[in-house]
């Protein structure tokens, strides 16, 4: 996807590669956390996330010194970066199960209802992992991340007809299975 | 503007969510001339996707800790890397001329043993200076260009 050549992390990207301490740190705070919060919600697993968001950001700073400006907005890249390697890590549980029978996830009402905080937030964490990969993806990038339908389409390779099945079908899935916490 | 159907726009509800902003942006202005016109029928669609939304938002993020920051930190390319450069350059010029002073001393030591490391040693600190002098003019002029 290119670049309007608008990226607002171009110019702290060349600081990064100029090895500016400041631009790294302020890249940092800008990026680390969306990435981060992106892979955790892929992976619903605290350290897989923590790996993710490393191994991201040890790639972009091996592109920082050679980073091409117009080529794709570096925000793009990390998001397609980080994706990738949610899906290596996805695939390799997948290999995992066919041996060992995954433990399901039960995303049902909780017995003793009547759920507050970090139980509410487990609960909708649970009812997303438990959605098919790609439209938990869709999801995310559009709702948690906050990226267009273009953008987001691009990202996964799919028609923006497609991303809009797939968040349809997702958020469908979300309603049913969270329907006593919605009222719906 | 296109005309948005009533269907078009309880689709785009339960795909992007109760937040209009949030639609496609081609689709936004029609949606909210339909949503005044339709109130009655669509406010509550738009209620109903905006409580899947809230729910949405409380899936955790997960905020980075000081380790995983200062592991990057310390992975990032550093001014160091300049400084490297630097020194090994000047590495470099030092090791050519000790290199150099060592072959003529060896030389003069061997074809005449008499008159061996005085004489070798008063001149050849010239040569060493010169060249020594010149290659830090190289390498420090690197760090300039940065």
């Amino acid at each position: 996807m290119a670049s309007d050549g608008n990226d607002p992390d171009e110019a702290l990207l060349a600081g990064v590669g100029r090895g500016d301490p400041s631009a790294v740190r302020t890249l940092l705070d800008r990026r680390l956390p969306r990435i981060l919060a992106l892979a955790r919600r892929m992976l619903n697993d605290s350290g897989e996330a923590e790996d993710v968001a490393q191994e991201t950001f040890l790639r972009a700073w091996k592109q920082a010194r050679a980073w091409k400006p117009g080529a794709a907005r570096f925000d793009t890249w990390l998001h397609r970066v980080a994706l990738n390697l949610c899906y290596d890590r996805l695939r390799r549980r997948r290999e995992i199960a066919t041996d060992t029978p995954p433990e399901q996830v039960d995303t049902g009402p909780a017995p003793d209802a009547g759920l507050i905080g970090a139980d509410l937030s487990k609960r909708v964490e649970a009812a997303l992992a438990a959605l098919p990969p790609r439209q938990r993806e869709a999801i995310v990038l559009c709702h948690h991340q906050g990226l267009g339908n273009i953008e987001a389409a691009g990202l996964m390779e799919i028609s923006v007809e497609a991303l809009e099945s797939l968040l349809s079908r997702g958020r469908r899935a979300l309603k049913a299975s969270l329907a006593d916490l919605a009222g719906g | 503007m296109v005309m948005m159907t009533l269907e078009r726009f309880e689709d785009l509800a339960q795909t992007y969510g109760g937040e209009i902003a949030r639609w496609p942006e081609g689709e936004r202005e029609a949606a909210r001339a339909l949503l005044a016109e339709n109130a009655a029928r669509l406010s509550p669609v738009l209620a109903e996707a905006a409580q899947l939304d809230r729910l949405l938002d409380l899936a955790p993020a997960q905020r980075p800790d000081a380790a995983l920051i200062g592991r990057l930190i310390a992975a990032a390319p550093q001014p160091a890397a300049v400084g490297r450069r630097w020194i090994a350059g000047l590495g470099a010029a030092l090791g050519l001329s000790a290199a150099a002073f060592a072959g003529i001393a060896v030389g003069v030591a061997v074809g005449r043993p008499q008159a061996a490391a005085p004489v070798v040693v008063a001149e050849q600190p010239v040569v060493t200076a010169v060249d020594t002098s010149s290659a830090l003019q190289d390498a420090l002029a690197e760090p300039s260009e940065l």
